[in-house]
């Protein structure tokens, strides 16, 4: 099946939002669905009135059109230049996180540079928000701004930077990844499971027995729901193979979890590898 | 029981006995003696002038253990041991070693450490001992409250016993007399053979303690006192006196421990916060040797201008250092490790090693003739001594170092300035020693290179740099050396929010002095950032320090920016305040220049 990146880039950010509310969360589910939204381009939407009430330098106005705008979404991206620029310009803190969240609902490339220098800002909301929204917007500024964002001082943005990495599938940022993994950035092993080369992918099976083990699954369960295309059955097999050394109930329980989201379309080799996995990994230690 | 019936009859006898004398002398320890103004004591002086007293023999006593007594030579001679209980520190007195514990005060030879004498004190705590070769004199303190004051000759026996209700102090021993200072003021001399107190000086300085050093008397607690002529014109302040220059010290260390108190066997924090210094017998005005006091302060060990108070060296010593004394040309010093070593007065150079031979609990020193040896190796500067005794990383030190970074803030070195920002960055310095590093910087005007250097760092999480640079006090420094390279570097802390409110407002003041064209973009970005979300007074400060930079580089194109905020509601309150201000001055600056005479 045939998946389009519209798709591909929400169900990446249902994994960003699903990791980022906690740092030692649950195995992450496959990016299966991206059920929300239909494919293909959003309707456009008319943004004229909307533009003409963000010029209009009355706060009143300016808010009720980020409103507007927040509710058509990405089909009003045309108007992401016009929200840049009235960030650009400067705005109260409330006004300016509502501009920033339009930016992100607005999904348009053009709302990333502004973005960008507002996840430097002082105040920590902004701040937040910003990084939340560059996960959305992408363009060449996004991923600079994330990689930066990593070294926040501030636990929530490194997390929400590292998921936000693997949803914008920032291969380049890999390396920055594993440091902030050796950083306590739990959140990075799934980005790194969803976007790892094969040698990437190695290193972090090697990281099973250093990091915490739910952590590091979270990006080993990214890495075995990857398409074959990505991520070959030798080296999913290869993954199992580690994950059964350790022998433990939990290993056992992790295993268990991905023999029953397992596709239909999986190889049987794979299949054949988890079904003796959580045979060997039965009744192992706690 | 019944001996101490015995010796306090024996007391009030001859305290009766001494009342009997001289109508003119005073009775022995009265208090209701008129000062005579120099005359019993004057007399005493004419009799003991040209008393030599034998060398005493130099010295250190280590105690090992819970009673195990070292002796180690300074000079000719081996080391000995000797063991008995200790209930105090062993005091070196000319040259006998008294030990006092388990009841009994030993007098051991202390060139040998073989016992001499020994006489049974009932546990009563020795205080203080003075030699002169041929007579013992002791103070001990009684339980009921007052002191013995016990003189012993070489034999052994007891030569005179006094009980009073007064504390006395440590006694000294010259020409046969016996010199005791009492009540914090007054110095008695008793003579052992007639028992009388044959003279007295009222000495306008707290002294505890009498003591001979090269053939001379001196009285002192925190300061000393020379007995010479001037002597007679104690009681009316003009006595020979020395003092600590008035400076900060490390810590609060005392020059000398008071005669009235019992030193204990093991040193204690006291023994590592002292000041030591050695009167000089031959000086005229009276001093000190060399012209140094010296302090030690755990494993940092000072030397200090005896005139003028200055810091002259400070040496880190790799353990702590837990007594030791001032000798001629120098300090010698003893560590737990059973380290003896001797600094240089000068320069704090080392000029001699020794090894007691095992790690000690304390040590008592005594160097009469010794003095430290000549032909001292040369010393590292003394900016570089501080800047090794700053970046120690011990909290214990913290207190000596901040009086030493203040030292360093006054030395025109770059070096200095290098130190400073390192203490400023380093998440191991002391929280207060980093404080005090970021204040000294932004005074400093060289050193722009590790400023700048220190600059291009932020604060990066996953590089493990925890700490910002101090980008406020630097950036005060670089704007007053006028540093133009610091600009693009300020400008970048402007967007990082690791930095404190107060960096930002300073880097922004900075910035208003220092920026260009370059930076314009930059200036205008924070603007836009800020000028609605400043909240606080730093904030609206930094806005409006950018607001300036932006005015003063390019007035043109900004004006209209500035003056579109001043009427946005979305700016700010206390950034409105500001730009309000800003404009009406730039505007009235304009108009002046406008003027056909350019306003004048």
């Amino acid at each position: 099946m045939r998946v389009s990146p519209t798709c591909r880039l929400l169900a990446a950010i249902v994994v960003v939002f699903t990791a980022a509310g906690s740092a030692l969360a649950e195995p992450t589910k496959p990016p299966a669905k991206p059920a929300a939204k239909p494919a293909g381009k959003p309707a456009k939407v008319d943004v004229a009135p909307m533009v003409a009430k963000l010029k209009s330098n009355d706060e009143t106005q300016i808010r009720t059109a980020l409103d507007q705008l927040r509710n058509a979404g990405a089909g009003a991206a045309s108007a992401a230049p016009q929200v840049a620029d009235l960030l650009g310009r400067g705005l109260s803190e409330t006004t300016t996180v509502q501009a920033i969240d339009t930016l992100g609902d607005l999904e348009s490339p053009e709302g990333s540079a502004v973005l960008a220098q507002y996840a430097g800002h002082r105040t920590l909301t902004i701040r937040r928000a910003s990084v939340k929204a560059l996960t959305r917007t992408r363009g060449p500024a996004a991923g600079a701004a994330l990689r930066h964002a990593l070294g926040d001082p501030d636990p929530q943005i490194r997390g929400a930077a590292a998921s936000g990495l693997g949803a914008l599938r920032a291969k380049d940022a890999v390396p920055d990844l594993f440091v902030a993994l050796d950083h306590r950035v739990n959140e990075a092993a799934a980005s790194i499971g969803q976007i790892c080369s094969p040698d990437q992918c190695d290193q972090l099976v090697a990281k099973i027995g250093k990091v915490p083990f739910d952590v590091v699954t979270g990006g080993l369960d990214q890495i075995l729901f990857r398409p074959s295309a990505e991520v070959s059955d030798e080296m999913k097999i290869k993954v199992l193979g580690q994950v059964r050394e350790t022998g433990t109930a939990e290993s056992n329980k992790f295993l268990k979890d991905i023999q029953k989201r397992l596709p239909k379309e999986t190889s049987p080799r794979v299949k054949q590898a988890v079904e003796q996995a959580v045979r060997a990994t039965a009744g192992g230690p706690q | 029981v019944k001996r101490r019936g015995f010796v306090a009859v024996a007391g009030l006898l001859a305290l009766g006995a001494a009342s009997c004398g001289d109508p003119n002398r005073p009775k022995t320890f009265s208090s209701d003696w008129r000062d005579d103004q120099g005359k019993t004591i004057g007399e005493v002086l004419t009799r003991v002038r040209g008393a030599k007293p034998p060398p005493s023999t130099d010295l250190v006593v280590s105690v090992a253990g819970r009673d195990k007594i070292i002796g180690t030579p300074l000079g000719a001679g081996s080391p000995w041991t000797a063991t008995h209980a200790l209930d105090g520190r062993p005091i070196i007195a000319g040259n006998v070693v008294v030990v006092s514990g388990n009841g009994e005060v030993v007098a051991l030879d202390a060139a040998s450490g073989k016992a001499i004498w020994t006489r049974p004190t009932g546990n009563v705590p020795l205080l203080g001992a003075g030699d002169d070769g041929n007579l013992t004199a002791l103070t001990l303190s009684r339980s009921s409250g007052g002191s013995t004051l016990l003189m012993v000759g070489r034999d052994g026996t007891v030569v005179r016993q006094l009980e009073t209700e007064k504390a006395l102090g440590a006694p000294a021993v010259l020409g046969g007399l016996v010199f005791v200072p009492w009540a914090g003021q007054y110095v008695s001399a008793l003579d052992p053979q007639s028992n009388e107190e044959i003279g007295r000086v009222t000495v306008r300085e707290k002294v505890t303690r009498a003591f001979v050093v090269g053939g001379t008397l001196y009285f002192g607690d925190v300061s000393y006192v020379r007995f010479d002529d001037n002597i007679v014109r104690a009681s009316a302040g003009q006595a020979s006196k020395v003092g600590v220059p008035s400076r900060e010290l490390p810590g609060t260390p005392r020059l000398l421990v008071p005669g009235t108190e019992k030193i204990p066997a093991v040193a204690n924090a006291r023994d590592r916060d002292r000041l030591f210094g050695r009167p000089d017998g031959a000086s005229n005005p009276f001093g000190v040797d060399s012209n140094r006091f010296y302090a030690d302060y755990y494993k940092l060990v000072f030397g200090f201008d005896a005139a003028r108070g200055q810091l002259s060296w400070v040496r880190t010593h790799p353990d702590e250092v837990i007594g030791g004394e001032a000798v001629a040309g120098g300090l010698l010093t003893c560590d737990a490790q059973g380290k003896l070593t001797v600094f240089d007065a000068l320069n704090g150079a080392t000029t001699m090693e020794k090894s007691v031979g095992e790690p000690i609990a304390s040590c008592t020193v005594q160097a009469d003739t010794f003095r430290s040896p000549k032909g001292a190796p040369s010393a590292a500067p003394v900016a570089k001594q501080i800047i090794e005794a700053v970046q120690l990383r011990e909290p214990t030190l913290a207190t000596a170092q901040r009086l030493l970074l203040r030292e360093l803030a006054t030395l025109e070195d770059e070096s200095a300035t290098k130190t400073l920002v390192e203490i400023a960055t380093d998440p191991r310095s002391a929280p207060v020693l980093a404080a005090d590093a970021r204040a000294s910087l932004a005074t400093r005007r060289n050193g722009a290179s590790y400023m700048l250097t220190a600059l291009g760092k932020h604060y990066d999480f996953l590089h493990d740099v925890l700490m910002s640079p101090p980008v406020g006090p630097m950036s005060d420094a670089l704007a007053a050396m006028k540093e133009a390279k610091a600009a693009p570097l300020l400008a970048s802390h402007l967007f990082d929010p690791a930095d404190t409110e107060d960096d930002v407002k300073r880097a922004s003041a900075a910035l208003a002095v220092l920026a260009t064209d370059k930076e314009l973009p930059q200036c205008k970005q924070f603007f836009g950032m800020y000028r609605g979300t400043a909240s606080t007074e730093d904030m609206a400060s930094a806005v409006a320090s950018v607001a300036e930079a932006m005015l003063r580089l390019d007035a043109k194109g900004s004006r209209p920016i500035l003056e579109a905020a001043l009427k946005d509601s979305n700016t700010a309150l206390p950034v409105h305040a500001r730009l309000d201000t800003l404009l009406a001055a730039a505007n009235k600056d304009k108009d002046n220049k406008d003027k056909p005479d350019g306003g004048t």
